[in-house]
């Protein structure tokens, strides 16, 4: 096949804020990601960078331009976008293991394969013996792993991450992200991850999209050249943690105002 | 940012998973005796509040029996002691008078609840799925909402006759009420990502709707039954009141015509054992239908 996975084309998003004017979520948005790549979106709250990931999963259509996957205008969520959520997203009545199948079960996968399927997916994020545990009996960390298992067991083309590592505390963060990796490599899925967090972007990404707010547009599309596994005490590691931080600050700057345009909401005020 | 705490890398992975069996061995016996003793504990503080609420029904009896013999001030014919009224239940319970009525009134409650409890929910459901349904329902079904069931007695007579029809109309019209409102809210409120997880994981309208929508709704669902079957006792009582050839109230209010307070207090402690044992019965079956309910809510 040619041509890239996935395809913003002059994509705009626009909201009512609460007086009925509008709000630019995003303002004229292109943006291709091939198949296998990792793309991190970055940028501060506000630029758009969830409408994108919301956009791709297929919970709004865009107000303007068009969002291509393989070449096909989106038409509704569907099992070859995987979404894993910043949190609460796995269903509370099910089990670690129910929650994983869940996806086979809506394609009709028969139990038994569909049983063994979602441990050997739980196994590869090390949770096979919470199988049978409940979400509220998981740590938050456990939750999220769960979360990624359930998106990937049915195969998707791409994984849409909207800050799935937001919520938990930063040790384990750090084993959630490289567990991620090893993910990524194993299966060669394309993964799509927005985060806020400078250090995670430059430790996943091999692209980090810098966005910047009010409206939201792409400011910069930065190619992370390090090998993986990256090690966040090198030298590189500082001198592209340096470069994000940089084109983010950039984008604010030419934003406007004293502390940057961190919120889209207020150009509407 | 995060950035500061994240240099700490390293050996992680080995003291995230789970510590080794290797402390499991020594320490097994005292785990073991731990968990003895732990148990021992709570069963004794179980025990305990057992004794205290036996204890507190006992004491409510012995001010009872106690009141109406202290004085004048109080006449026994209008407040029986718990001996006279025991006495009274006795004869009624073993001829059969007391099981009858109470199979009665069960029936008529336990259809009246399950009638309100399918239209209930499927009008939840329904309202709360479908905008347009919404929009032309609310009204009529908020004005109706409004009106007291109670209200509703004398007309319900008129329409149903005095037989098992005007009660367990009555009942199933006062309990749909708040089984409707609640099951609306809980389907309402299902956190959209829910929704999008399982629109992402390839679910129709009709799985969305049976594994994602009703589990999530669940809680309130269970919240609206239970307040349902209340709100079914107080109808059953003010229908069998109004007539009614049978029934606990019918007894209470043959009672009453006769002048027997004790006949009266009789129908008044089997309404309140009913309320609570439906109340416990319906607990006790949540929590082994939805393990993850009483934890996760």
């Amino acid at each position: 096949m040619s041509g890239p996975l996935i395809d913003f084309d002059r994509v705009s998003q626009i909201y009512a804020s609460r007086d009925g004017s509008p709000v630019w979520a995003l303002r004229d948005v292109s943006l291709t990601v091939e198949a296998g790549e990792f793309v991190c979106l970055i940028g501060p709250s506000g630029c758009g960078k969830s409408t994108l990931i919301h956009l791709l999963a297929g919970f709004l259509t865009p107000t303007s331009g068009d969002v291509r996957f393989r070449g096909r205008p989106l038409a509704g969520p569907g099992p070859e976008r995987g979404v894993v959520f910043q949190e609460y997203a796995l269903f509370a009545w099910m089990t670690a293991r129910q929650n994983v199948e869940f996806g086979l079960r809506m394609q009709r996968v028969s139990a038994p394969i569909r049983r063994r399927r979602a441990l050997e997916a739980l196994d590869r994020v090390g949770l096979r013996h919470a199988a049978d545990r409940y979400p509220h009996e998981l740590s938050g960390g456990m939750r999220q792993r769960v979360a990624v298992a359930r998106a990937l067991v049915v195969e998707p083309e791409v994984v849409l991450m909207d800050e799935p590592f937001a919520a938990v505390d930063a040790m384990t963060r750090t084993t959630l992200q490289e567990d991620l990796l090893r993910l990524w490599r194993e299966t060669g899925v394309s993964v799509l991850f927005v985060t806020h967090n400078i250090d995670e972007a430059v430790f996943l990404a091999q692209r980090v999209v810098v966005m910047g707010a009010g409206p939201g547009v792409i400011r910069e599309d930065l190619t992370v050249d390090l090998p993986y596994p990256r090690d966040r005490g090198s030298a590189d590691f500082g001198r592209e943690y340096a470069r994000i931080a940089a084109a983010l600050a950039r984008g604010s700057r030419t934003a406007g105002g004293a502390d940057g345009g961190t919120d889209g909401e207020r150009r509407a005020a | 940012m995060t950035a500061t705490t994240e240099g700490m890398t390293g050996d992680r992975r080995a003291t995230l998973r789970r510590p080794a069996a290797d402390a499991a061995t020594d320490g097994a016996a005292f785990a073991e005796a731990f968990r003895r003793a732990h148990r021992r504990g709570r069963r004794r503080a179980a025990w305990l509040r057992a004794l205290l609420n036996v204890m507190g029904i006992l004491l409510f009896l012995a001010v009872w029996e106690a009141v109406p013999r202290l004085g004048t001030w109080v006449n026994p014919v209008l407040l029986p002691p718990p001996s006279v009224v025991f006495d009274t239940f006795v004869p009624m319970l073993l001829s059969g008078e007391i099981p009858a009525n109470i199979l009665v009134s069960l029936r008529r409650a336990a259809l009246g609840f399950a009638i309100a409890t399918a239209t209930g929910v499927t009008a939840g459901l329904l309202t709360a799925r479908i905008g347009l349904l919404h929009h032309v329902s609310e009204p009529i079904l908020h004005g109706f909402r409004s009106v007291p069931s109670i209200a509703l007695v004398p007309l319900s007579v008129l329409w149903f006759g005095i037989g098992e029809g005007s009660k367990v109309a009555l009942v199933a019209w006062g309990s749909f009420f708040p089984i409707w409102i609640t099951t609306f809210i809980g389907v309402r409120d299902v956190p959209v990502a829910y929704l999008r997880s399982a629109a992402c994981l390839g679910a129709g309208r009709l799985a969305t709707l049976l594994l994602v929508v009703l589990p999530a709704a669940l809680p309130m669902i269970l919240a609206g039954l239970r307040q349902g079957i209340a709100v079914s006792l107080i109808l059953l009582v003010a229908a069998e009141l109004s007539g009614a050839r049978e029934g606990i109230a019918y007894m209470m209010s043959t009672g009453h015509q006769m002048f027997r307070v004790d006949i009266m207090l009789i129908g008044l402690v089997l309404l309140g054992t009913f309320g609570f044992i439906a109340d416990r019965l319906f607990v006790a079956l949540i929590r082994r239908l939805f393990p993850w309910y009483t934890t996760a809510s």
